[in-house]
């Protein structure tokens, strides 16, 4: 194995390579424009500090022991002090290395190439100052930092909980600032307590803090009772049960008035959010359950979005002017059997050549909307314009606030199909099919049947989404349905768990929303999505919600089987004497 | 007649012939074993049989039923359900899942039924589960109790083969295949094998096709052994008719060196 002291090294230069990357892709100047804590500290340099801080972690853990094992007495001294040093170290190396960037970038020109790396950034990372100054302040941040990051993190699990939890609480009470500030404003409060231009107080910080420390604090007592709840019928179980329902009422009641909380902008982004966990749910069937991986999904929302269009518009060719009610059951049905048409010719491939041929797929459908072959019924490049809003009586459900509850209503039912399926013949076969397809038709399953039927509720689903994003946006043009959609669901569905319900909610709301909330991200989506995506596959390559069932049999495993045992032991029917009997008999 | 015909069979992958002009019958409740050395194509026999290859030529008839040209889902409803010889669970699906998985041919209930939760889908998927359970307490206490919730890839390799003649029993078959019960496990696990396949027959009527290597067990469970080698039948007969044909012997062991 490497020397612990080499890997500290080069744990220190790959965060020093991230942090110039960093500088370099121009995220540090945009992000420096948004404040953390207000007049105090920006999220550019809260990035870099982050970054620092992982360092510092990082190159300790190579002489920590794993997370459960307690060293004792002399050796667990000379340890931590190892590990501060390792942290330090690293912290130096990380810092050395932007450093030496920004020496570079102020004596040489080097927009030619990276042309962010301009006076702007020297300005912006040396604080006005001279570039020598501004390098030496970074190498002495990153050694403190990551020397601070290092001593916690040879600390005892609760101390880094409580400490991950307290700044972890700032920075996300800082980032949810435009969201929250919203909501604490049509409460009818004042928010200059938590908010300042932009960011966190002083106050509002020392608040953040203390909450934070007070959720790490709770969380632990927490662990263990919610682990068992699961259990028969013990007092404690109908406590937990108790409180679940009421967390749910809670969270019903609170998904009905979000909108007027909200107000209308953060509506329209919790709508978008809503879009896209209708097609998570939706592809989570195709490549959750079924396995087939699909990257032309984008292929039926714009199915979706275009049928309706064509027979609710009045300005569409086919004229049929038929209410939104009306035309979505038809809409879902054509989309279905557009699935089959797509599913039926890729009945035989699998894995890496499936995905390409329905990447294809999602292709063709951009292209047709946009060819001039079909621009008579579908507009080209003009799209089609005045989708009319959804009414029930004098209810029309056309501003963000209203069409929300549609949208929400479609989440609940698509969410609910997905849910019975789960755990039934179909979604049995499914999942057969997704573990070996060979043996699964050995079985008695027949594959092409499910695949087919995989393919078309997936489209039926995505078709709802579109459907309502036509309505949502009012036309239907070609250049929504591009390829990032599809790529968009597929992060959703990957980010909160392959074959996970919750987690795509929760993936639609980070990926689709957080977006939203930092527009300075805006630019480096893409960018965040990648990472996220690689960091979650080395991380956690479940998911962040996984398929929940699965991840609580394993846990529960040894329990359960203790307890099995026991029960066997009191009915003295205990195993080995059968296994005796059987060799007694063949031998 | 025979609940299992074969005439004639032949299979080859490009110049090899794996299957030649094979004949073989399997009477109703009889327990037929088929030896020879690697690659005398057992496995290809097996895979011919439940459509895994289309065959070249022959016919398989089962129960008055031409098998040849048919899909394997549609061979698995016909009545004839196998294990494999490098086992092929659903590794994250659950004991009783993998069950349950078996008993899918034998069941009806689609999208609408789950999704609407109608009583006739409730019933089934009710039923089903009892099902499961009750095929495996035929295993004893090895795959019952807590068991039916671990997720098939915790079991141990011995528990693994179980599970998987247990979805095999599951999918309703009359003919079951089992390539190599006995591979890779230990003396005791091997005769607790052994009484089993013997209960497979008298207790739940199931016909065996067993390819086994072990040839205590071969003794031990078969009324009948079929011999092959480069795809063709070279013996028939008792266990120790089959283990005394010099043909056998040769084709395992290598000719006699004349002197």
């Amino acid at each position: 194995m490497v020397p612990a002291t080499t890997r500290a090294v080069n744990r220190g230069l790959i965060i020093g390579g991230c942090v110039v990357y960093f500088l370099a892709v121009g995220m540090f100047e945009r992000f420096t424009a948004r404040p953390v804590i207000t007049d105090l500290l920006t999220l550019g340099w809260t990035v870099l500090a982050g970054l620092w801080a992982v360092a510092g972690v990082w190159a300790a853990r190579t002489v920590l022991p794993p997370a459960s094992s307690a060293p004792d007495g002399d050796e667990a001294g000379g340890r931590t002090a190892r590990a501060v040093t390792h942290a330090a170290l690293a912290g130096l190396l990380a810092g050395a290395v932007p450093a030496l960037f920004l020496l570079l970038a102020d004596a040489i020109n080097l927009r030619p190439m990276l042309i962010n790396a301009g006076a702007t950034m020297v300005n912006a990372l040396a604080v006005d100052d001279s570039a020598v100054a501004g390098a030496l302040r970074l190498v002495l941040a990153a050694l403190v930092i990551a020397t601070v990051a290092g001593i916690v993190a040879s600390a005892p699990a609760q101390v880094r909980r409580v400490a991950g939890w307290a700044l972890g609480m700032v920075v996300l009470l800082a980032l949810v600032e435009p969201l929250l500030r919203v909501i604490i404003a049509s409460l009818g409060l004042r928010t200059s307590w938590l908010y300042q231009r932009g960011g966190l107080g002083v106050s509002g910080a020392v608040i953040a803090l203390v909450l934070g420390v007070a959720v790490g604090v709770l969380r632990r007592r927490d662990t263990p009772t919610t682990a068992r709840d699961d259990g028969d019928d013990g007092p404690r179980a109908r406590l937990a049960r108790g409180g679940r329902i009421a967390g749910l009422v809670a969270g019903a009641v609170l998904l009905l008035v979000l909108p007027r909380l909200v107000g209308p902008f953060l509506s329209e982004v919790v709508g978008t959010i809503g879009l896209f966990a209708i097609m998570g749910i939706g592809l989570n069937i195709v490549v959750g359950s079924a396995g087939l991986l699909h990257l032309g999904y984008v292929a039926f929302f714009a199915i979706g979005a275009y049928v309706t269009a064509l027979l609710t518009s009045p300005a569409a060719a086919l004229g049929t002017e038929l209410s939104f009610w009306a035309a979505l059951p038809i809409v879902v049905l054509v989309t279905a059997i557009a699935g089959l048409f797509v599913g039926a010719p890729v009945l035989r491939l699998r894995g890496d050549y499936l995905a390409i041929v329905t990447l294809a797929f999602g292709e063709i459908a951009r292209i047709l909307a946009l060819s001039d072959w079909l621009r008579p019924a579908l507009g080209g490049a003009q799209g089609i314009l005045a989708v009319p809003a959804p009414t029930i009586g004098a209810m029309r459900f056309r501003d963000p606030q209203m069409l929300y509850y549609v949208i929400i209503v479609a989440c609940a039912i698509t969410a609910f199909i997905a849910w019975r399926l789960e755990d039934s013949r179909v979604g049995r076969a499914w999942t057969a099919m997704r573990e070996d397809e060979q043996v699964a038709q050995i079985m008695g399953i027949s594959i092409s049947r499910y695949k087919l039927l995989a393919f078309a509720l997936g489209a039926g689903i995505a078709s709802v989404s579109g459907a309502l994003f036509a309505v949502k946006i009012g036309s239907v043009f070609p250049h929504s349905f591009d390829i990032l959609v599809s790529i968009t669901a597929l992060s959703v569905v990957i980010l909160g768990g392959i074959g996970s319900l919750r987690g795509v909610f929760l993936g639609a709301l980070v990926l689709v929303g957080l977006p939203d909330l930092l527009r300075e991200f805006g630019e480096y989506r893409m960018l965040l999505y990648g990472g996220l995506l690689v960091a979650i596959m080395i991380l956690r390559p479940q998911g962040l919600l996984p398929n929940v069932r699965r991840m609580a049999e394993l846990g529960e495993e040894e329990r359960l089987q203790d307890q099995w045992l026991k029960r066997a032991g009191d009915a003295g029917d205990p195993e080995p004497a059968i296994a005796t009997t059987k060799t007694d008999g063949a031998s | 007649m025979s609940l299992l015909e074969i005439r004639g069979l032949t299979k080859s992958f490009g110049g090899l012939t794996a299957i030649d002009d094979l004949d073989l019958d399997v009477a109703e409740g009889e327990i037929v074993s088929v030896i020879g050395p690697n690659g005398a194509g057992k496995t290809t026999l097996f895979n011919l049989i439940t459509g895994v290859y289309p065959a070249d030529g022959g016919a398989i008839t089962f129960d008055g039923v031409e098998l040849v040209g048919r899909d394997p889902d549609a061979i698995t409803r016909f009545g004839i359900s196998r294990t494999f010889q490098n086992v092929r669970l659903f590794p994250d699906m659950t004991v009783l899942e993998n069950v349950m998985v078996g008993r899918h041919c034998r069941t009806k209930s689609g999208v609408i039924g789950a999704v609407l939760g109608l009583p006739s889908a409730r019933r089934e998927q009710a039923e089903v589960r009892e099902q499961a359970k009750e095929i495996l307490s035929f295993f004893g206490t090895r795959l019952s109790g807590y068991r039916h919730n671990q997720p098939a890839f915790v079991l141990s390799y011995a528990n693994r083969r179980r599970l998987e003649i247990a979805r095999a029993m599951a999918t309703g078959a009359r003919l079951l295949l089992l390539d190599e019960p006995v591979a890779g496990m230990n003396p005791r696990e091997t005769a607790e094998m052994v009484e089993l396949v013997g209960r497979l027959r008298d207790e739940k009527g199931f016909t065996l096709l067993v390819i086994e290597h072990d040839m205590r067990v071969v003794k031990g469970v078969s009324d009948r052994v079929v011999a092959l080698d480069y795809g063709r039948k070279i013996a028939e007969g008792t266990y120790s008719e089959v283990a005394g044909n010099d043909r056998v012997i040769e084709a395992y062991l290598g000719k006699k060196a004349t002197a």
